[in-house]
Parts: C-alpha cells; sequence; structure tokens
C-alpha cells in the first residue's frame, strides 16, 4: 500500500464509512495514521468529557460532521440532576474559532443554549444539518437564529427535546430563498405553530421528504400540508382531539392518498380513532409506524390499522394493544425487526386486562422471524416465555425487557428470571445491548459473563445479590462499554476488582448500590485516567472533600466513572463532586 | 480472574425444549433446577428484612435453601460485608411505593393516559422540570404529581381517567366531567342519523340533570359528589362513577363494580 500515493490511499479510505474502522485503520502506521485523520469527514463522539474540543480539531482539521453525546442515558429517567453538564457551547466556540468547516451537529442529551445555536448559525457557512435528540436548555429564539442564517439548512430535526416555547415566529425566519429543505421535525414544541408560515415553507420545499409537525397543527392544516408534498416518505401528525366532520374527513384521506411515498407514520398524541382511518389508504406501504403517543386509542382501533401494515419493519406501540393485538402483530408483520411495546397506565394499580404479557411476547417471536430489536414493558413475565423467544428469536441485538414491578419473580413458578434471561444470551450470539428486570440472583449474571460476549451495552435495576454478580459480568463481557447499574447490591470489591476494565469502557453508572466513598476515592487514586463523579445532591464539594475517615464508608448516592484523556472537567456544578 | 468459575457448566441447554410445548408442568422446572450445579452461597442475614416484600418471601427462601456456598478461593471477606450492608440493602430494594426514575419512561410519557383530561397538571409538571434558573430548584421528580383516578359513565361501555389535582373546587370537576364524556356519550347515543347532537352533561351535583356524579370512597363506600369540602372528597376519593339520575338508589343499594 505505501507504494501509492497518499492521494490513492486517501480515495480507498473514502470507501470506509464506519467508525470503527476507520478508527483500526488509524492504528496501522504513522503514515497511515496521517492520512486518516487528515482526511477524516465524520467524528463520532458517545461522551463529550472524554475528549477536548481543541485536541478532536488538532486531530481531525477536515471535519465536516460532528456528534456528541453528553448526559448519561439514566438521565432519561430523571437520575441526573439538571445542571449536571453536557454543555455543548465550548464545542461550538472552538469549531468557529478554528474555521472549521463544519456541516452537520447531531447532539444526544446536551445542554444547547440560545447562544449557542445563534453562534452556530453565524460561524459556519456550508452548515445543512442539525439533529437534536433529549436536549434542553433553549427556546424557539434559538430555532429562529438557526432558520435564519443557516443558509444552506437541509435538515432540522427535534426529536424529545425540551424547548421553551415562545410562541414566536420562528418559521417565518427561514427566508423566502430556502428551498433546500430535506427534513423538518418539531414535534416536540409544545406550543403554537404559524400555520401559515408552515405552509408556505413546505411548498417551496420540493425536496423535502421527512415532515413531523407538533400537537398544534390541526387536521384541515394537515391535509393542505399533504397536499402540496405529496412527496413526503416520513410523516409525523399533530393531535386530533376531535373527530373530524364528513368533509374534512374526505378531504384528508384524498391527500393521504396522494402520498404514495409515504413509508413511515407517528405522531398522534390524543388521536380521535377516525382520523387513523384516514390513514388506511397507505398503511400497506408504511414500514415504520410509531403510534406510541396515542394513550386515546383503544386496542381493538389499533389492531385493525396494524392489520393493513404488512410491510411493517418498525413498529413502536402501547401496551393497550394487549397480547391478543401482538397477536395480529405476529401474524400480519412478518416484516418486523422492531418493537417497542410501551406501558400506557402507569398510574393503575389494579389489574389491568389489556395490557401485555409473556404470552404477547412468545406470540411475536414465533411470528416475526426477522426480529432483532425490542424494547417490551409488561406485568409479568415467566422463564417458560423466554426460553422459548430465545429459541424463536436467536438473532436479537437489542433485548430490553422491563417488568414494571421491581423485583418480580416468574408468577407461575415464584421463581428467579436467571434461567429465562440466561436463555436468552446463550441463544442469541450477536446481543449487543440487554437490559433485564424481575426477580434476578448472581446466576443472571454469571449467564451474561459467560454467554453475551458481544455485548456493549447492560442495564441492571434492582437485582443481585452479592458482588459476584458485577464481577462476572466486568470478568466475561469482553466488549462491555456501558455498563448501569441502579439499586443493586454491589459494592466496593467488585467496583476495584479490576481497574483497568475501565480503560475498555466508556462509563460507568451505579447508584443506589453500596459502593462507598473510601472505595471511589481509592478507585480514583488507582486510576487517574478515569473521572470518578460522585453525584449527591445535597452536598457541595467543600463538605465532600473534608470528609474524614469514618465518613469514607458512608454509600455514594450516585457514582458516574468514565475514561477521558482530558482530566477532570471544569463546569461540574457543586452537587458533583470529582474525586 | 476472580469470582469466576469458567470450569463449571450450568446445564442451560437442557432447558431449551426441543419441539415441546414451552407450557413446562411445573415440577419439570424444578428438577431443570436441581440439575445445575452451580450454586451461590448467599450471605447470611438475607432472609429477615424480605419481610417487607409480599409475596417473594418464602419463594426466596425456597431459592435459597437449594443453593449451597460454593468454596471461592478468594473474597470470603465479601460475606460480612455484604451482611452488614444486606438489610439496608434489602429495604431499599423493596421499599413499596414509587420510586424515583422507575419504570424507566420518559418524563412525557408518563401522563400520556391522561393528557387530554389534566393538561394543567403536565403543564406544572413540565414547568418544576425545567426550572433551573438558580431558584435553587433542582429536583428530581416533578413537584406535583398528579393524582389520577378512574372515571366511569353509566351507558358509555370506556371509562376514563381523571386528574384530581387539577382541579379546586366542584364546579370545575364537573365541567371537566362534561368534556370528558360529552362526545363519548353522543357517540353511544349516535342513531341512524348521519348527524350526530352533542348535548352537554349538567346537573351533575344538585340530582337535577339525567346524570348525577358519585364516588367511591377509601372505605369502599358509594357517595353523592358535593357533599363535603373539596379538600376532605379529594383526600378519601378513589373512584369517581356518574350515575342516572334514576338509578341512585338502585346503585347505592346494589353498587356493582365491574372490572
Amino acid at each position: 500500500m505505501n507504494y501509492f500515493p497518499d492521494e490513492v490511499i486517501e480515495h480507498i479510505f473514502d470507501f470506509i464509512a464506519s467508525h470503527k474502522d476507520r478508527n483500526s485503520i488509524s492504528l496501522v502506521s504513522k503514515s497511515w495514521h496521517k492520512i486518516e485523520r487528515c482526511s477524516r469527514k465524520r467524528v463520532f463522539i458517545g461522551n463529550c468529557y472524554a475528549i477536548n474540543p481543541e485536541r478532536l480539531i488538532e486531530r481531525f482539521p477536515s471535519l465536516r460532521s460532528l456528534t456528541l453525546k453528553g448526559k448519561p442515558h439514566f438521565a432519561d429517567f430523571n437520575l441526573v440532576p439538571h445542571e449536571w453538564g453536557g454543555f455543548v457551547h465550548p464545542w461550538i466556540v472552538a469549531l468557529a474559532k478554528a474555521r472549521v468547516g463544519l456541516e452537520e451537529l447531531r447532539l444526544k442529551r446536551m445542554v444547547v443554549s440560545d447562544e449557542s445555536l445563534e453562534l452556530l448559525s453565524r460561524s459556519f457557512a456550508s452548515f445543512k444539518s442539525l439533529v437534536l435528540v433529549s436536549c434542553e436548555g433553549f427556546t424557539t429564539d434559538g430555532l429562529a437564529s438557526v432558520a435564519a442564517n443557516c443558509r444552506h439548512l437541509c435538515e432540522l430535526d427535534l426529536q424529545e427535546n425540551e424547548i421553551e416555547d415562545h410562541r414566536g415566529q420562528w418559521l417565518n425566519c427561514f427566508p423566502e430563498s430556502s428551498t433546500a429543505l430535506t427534513s423538518l421535525n418539531f414535534s416536540c414544541l409544545k406550543g403554537e405553530t404559524n400555520l401559515a408560515a408552515l405552509e408556505r415553507l413546505v411548498a417551496r420545499s420540493p425536496n423535502l421528504e421527512s415532515l413531523k409537525v407538533n400537537r398544534a397543527v390541526p387536521l384541515d392544516a394537515l391535509t393542505r400540508l399533504l397536499s402540496c408534498a405529496p412527496q413526503l416518505v416520513d410523516l409525523g401528525v399533530g393531535s386530533y382531539e376531535n373527530e373530524p366532520d364528513q368533509e374534512s374527513f374526505v378531504k384528508l384521506m384524498d391527500a393521504i392518498k396522494k402520498c404514495t411515498s409515504l413509508r413511515s407514520l407517528s405522531g398522534f398524541s390524543e388521536v380521535a380513532p377516525l382520523c387513523l382511518t384516514a390513514f388506511y389508504p397507505i398503511c400497506q406501504n408504511l414500514t415504520s409506524l410509531n403510534l406510541s403517543y396515542a394513550a386515546e386509542i383503544q386496542g381493538n382501533h389499533l389492531i385493525r390499522f396494524i392489520q393493513f401494515c404488512k410491510r411493517l419493519q418498525r413498529l413502536w406501540i402501547l401496551d393497550s394493544i394487549g397480547d391478543k393485538g401482538l397477536e395480529v402483530v405476529a401474524s400480519t408483520c412478518k416484516e418486523l425487526q422492531e418493537l417497542r411495546v410501551f406501558p400506557s397506565d402507569l398510574h393503575d394499580e389494579e389489574d389491568n386486562d389489556t395490557a401485555v404479557t409473556e404470552i404477547g411476547l412468545v406470540a411475536i417471536s414465533a411470528g416475526c422471524p426477522k426480529l432483532h430489536s425490542i424494547l417490551y414493558f409488561c406485568k409479568q413475565m415467566t422463564n417458560a416465555a423466554l426460553i422459548t423467544v430465545a429459541k424463536n428469536c436467536p438473532n436479537f441485538i437489542r433485548f430490553r425487557l422491563c417488568i414494571l414491578e421491581p423485583n418480580k419473580p416468574d408468577h407461575t413458578t415464584s421463581q428467579s428470571l436467571d434461567e429465562g434471561f440466561g436463555a436468552i444470551v446463550q441463544a442469541c450470539k450477536g446481543l449487543r445491548r440487554l437490559s433485564v428486570s424481575g426477580l434476578l440472583t448472581d446466576k443472571v449474571f454469571l449467564y451474561i459473563g459467560m454467554y453475551a460476549e458481544q455485548l456493549e451495552m447492560l442495564s441492571i435495576a434492582f437485582a443481585g445479590d452479592t458482588d459476584k454478580g458485577m464481577l462476572y459480568v466486568l470478568n466475561g463481557c469482553k466488549k462491555m462499554r456501558k455498563l448501569e447499574i441502579r439499586d443493586s447490591p454491589f459494592g466496593n470489591a467488585a467496583l476495584l476488582a479490576d481497574v483497568d476494565k475501565y480503560r475498555t469502557m466508556r462509563s460507568l453508572w451505579m447508584s443506589s448500590c453500596e459502593v462507598t466513598l473510601g472505595g471511589c476515592k481509592r478507585l480514583a487514586r488507582n486510576a487517574p485516567w478515569l473521572n470518578v463523579e460522585i453525584i449527591n445532591e445535597n452536598e457541595n464539594n467543600d463538605l465532600m472533600m473534608e470528609r474524614n475517615e469514618e465518613d469514607e464508608r458512608e454509600k455514594v448516592d450516585r457514582l458516574y466513572l468514565y475514561r477521558t484523556v482530558v482530566g477532570a472537567r471544569k463546569d461540574a456544578p457543586p452537587c458533583v463532586t470529582i474525586l | 480472574m476472580e469470582g469466576c468459575p469458567r470450569n463449571i457448566c450450568p446445564k442451560l441447554l437442557d432447558l431449551i425444549p426441543q419441539g415441546r410445548e414451552w407450557y413446562h408442568e411445573e415440577n419439570n422446572n424444578t428438577d431443570q433446577e436441581k440439575k445445575l450445579e452451580l450454586r451461590l452461597g448467599p450471605p447470611g442475614g438475607y432472609e429477615e428484612d424480605r419481610s417487607a416484600k409480599k409475596n417473594t418471601e418464602t419463594r426466596n427462601n425456597n431459592i435459597m435453601k437449594e443453593q449451597t456456598e460454593i468454596s471461592s478461593p478468594s473474597k470470603n471477606h465479601l460475606s460480612p460485608c455484604n451482611k452488614a450492608n444486606v438489610s439496608h440493602i434489602s429495604q431499599k430494594r423493596t421499599a413499596p411505593g414509587p420510586v424515583v426514575g422507575w419504570p424507566p419512561v420518559r418524563s412525557f410519557r408518563k401522563n400520556l393516559a391522561s393528557t387530554s383530561s389534566s393538561k394543567l397538571g403536565n403543564e406544572s409538571s413540565h414547568v418544576s422540570h425545567i426550572n433551573k434558573n438558580g431558584d435553587g430548584v433542582t429536583q428530581v421528580e416533578p413537584k406535583r404529581e398528579g393524582m389520577f383516578v378512574k372515571i366511569n359513565m353509566d351507558s358509555v361501555p370506556i371509562g376514563r381517567k381523571i386528574d384530581l389535582n387539577a382541579y379546586n373546587s366542584y364546579e370545575q370537576l364537573s365541567f371537566a366531567v362534561d368534556k370528558l364524556f360529552r362526545g363519548l356519550l353522543a357517540a353511544q347515543r349516535d342513531t341512524s342519523s348521519g348527524e350526530r347532537e352533542e348535548k352537554p352533561i349538567i346537573g351533575l351535583l344538585d340530582g337535577k340533570g339525567e346524570f348525577t356524579l358519585t364516588y367511591e370512597d377509601n372505605e369502599g363506600d358509594k357517595m353523592l359528589v358535593g357533599d363535603v369540602p373539596w379538600q376532605m372528597f379529594i383526600s378519601s376519593v378513589k373512584r369517581l362513577r356518574v350515575i342516572k339520575s334514576s338509578e341512585i338508589s338502585s346503585a347505592l343499594r346494589f353498587g356493582c363494580r365491574r372490572r
């Protein structure tokens, strides 16, 4: 290879897209390292505190697309204080200062401010794509600056962010000359939408393929939007509490019939069942369907709809569909690859006849041979069912099971669910992500450590008996990257057994476990390349550092540790102590 | 490598049925369990504090009794450490009542079931969620928990849920009930004519309307809504029912609760 000039090698590298592969290439030799880093356009940073922007820019001067992740996963469930960190601002400042030709920015669980968005919009002339997932800290004013200043903007995708809606005219801020939009998603905005501005924008965007509106877009507006964008591939609709009158309904259905390219449908928070029927004409084309916000729709309406969706590959649904509904899915959706069943009624303490059980899960596993990803919330499970599922579906890559009641055993045998999950990890040799629940002893972790060779992410809650459980996992799962544990009896012995293991992992989260301050301090001393963060909401830094011997035995509320090449971060709030 | 006895193979494969029905009989499972050679030694004192947890105490005892200690070369000092901590852990793990961050769903999914009936409740929890202006409010859970109770209405097969914390008076409640059920009631009464007339549901509290609002209190008694001060009502109400005014005496007498 070294007989070729650099440009040729670079051209060959262009064909290699995956981050893992490119990282491997850069390790081959010095010259390959240099060619690779100078030609690298896309960089993925799984933990924004593992590196700093200056070093990133130094290594990859040709950067065009950056993906950053901030807060740990459990922040989704309110286990991380809001001010914990994950600020994107220093990154944007550094990239702007270095005049990087940034075109695409994708952020997950980061804090974004209007100031950041304004700076972003003014600093990168070729900026094309902004994707924000589960972020917070900004308002529609920030969106307005992006709309106004990013002249080549193609994609603005806002997924499940907390955005303060100033009910302003941000949609008006797209200049009339802006015609390049391919994707617009503002479904998470809670306020009113300027419908006229939206319609004009959609009308002048012939390349628009993905449009996801928020709840404030009523039926007649949706009809007009669909009429001027029949080329849509991906549609997210608003909220339609009241059933439409005859005329509106017919108009809507006519508009939908013309959307022959439509493959993906979502939205539907609060939708009257009749509105759903307007979409029947395109059901058979759908490959992706997300009805998981539609709490009002009863199971039978869902079933009737799904019966027509024979090409479905991805389905997100509420458990109101019931086991019977899942049996219908199993017999209809033979192409199904990913299924998520969310809980619909979390306040009901009584038994709910329409929730899903192990029966639905087994039916799906039997009927859908291509299934590889599942997230399943249910009230009960059995080992027998999990063993059957494992036998039916050895191709799982992601298997996340959440039994709503912590520590719940197999409801027919009252045993723990160790055997069931054991069967899953043994049969599914390609399993990369696993979440376990129900009554579990150390044994399940022995199985995981033994069989889950490809496992990269493991979520544990209310499980295990002793440190052995955690040790089985740390010792056995060679590819483990993210381990998150809550309310389980793992302590210092497990934490400290193999410090070097954390070099190979992105992060470890432990909350309400048995680790003590003393143990964490010892870890931090032995591993200076780790940031060991203690999160105690009622404490501040000074108190923490003054602790004497006795206090070191005190348990740590929340521990988050991650490898880093840039040492302790400087933006930690008072409730976070970095040891 | 410590703690990982690789030379012991649990007979997991025995558990994967070869073309058998997956409804095992119970004793089959126990036989399979016993075939597994691997045993894990529980820390002592583990069983005592599980009494807090209903249903699992005896089951756990059974599991523990089937297992014996592994003679592990290292980590014997683990046991005393865990013994001391286990009681604390058991309590933590088996604490009844709402647990922070559980089940693991995003906040906006938690209120889905009653979004339409309690937008007020949602907004307040949303505001407290992002209130981080340095007020010192760094809460983990939204301050205002919704108080959702079931509400059913005669002649409407589908029940609803209503967030009582969203209201401050009987009048507001009555108005909300009307809003919740008006459409559903009209749908039930829809005849062959295409037009559906939606009549407001009034007179719920004074006995003068076609329907009357009743509730079931924490003692299981069925009561008319409106007699006691609002706060007292809130503290004792368990579920609501809108019944035909004509049925009042029979409902209170024979009150049958359908699931």
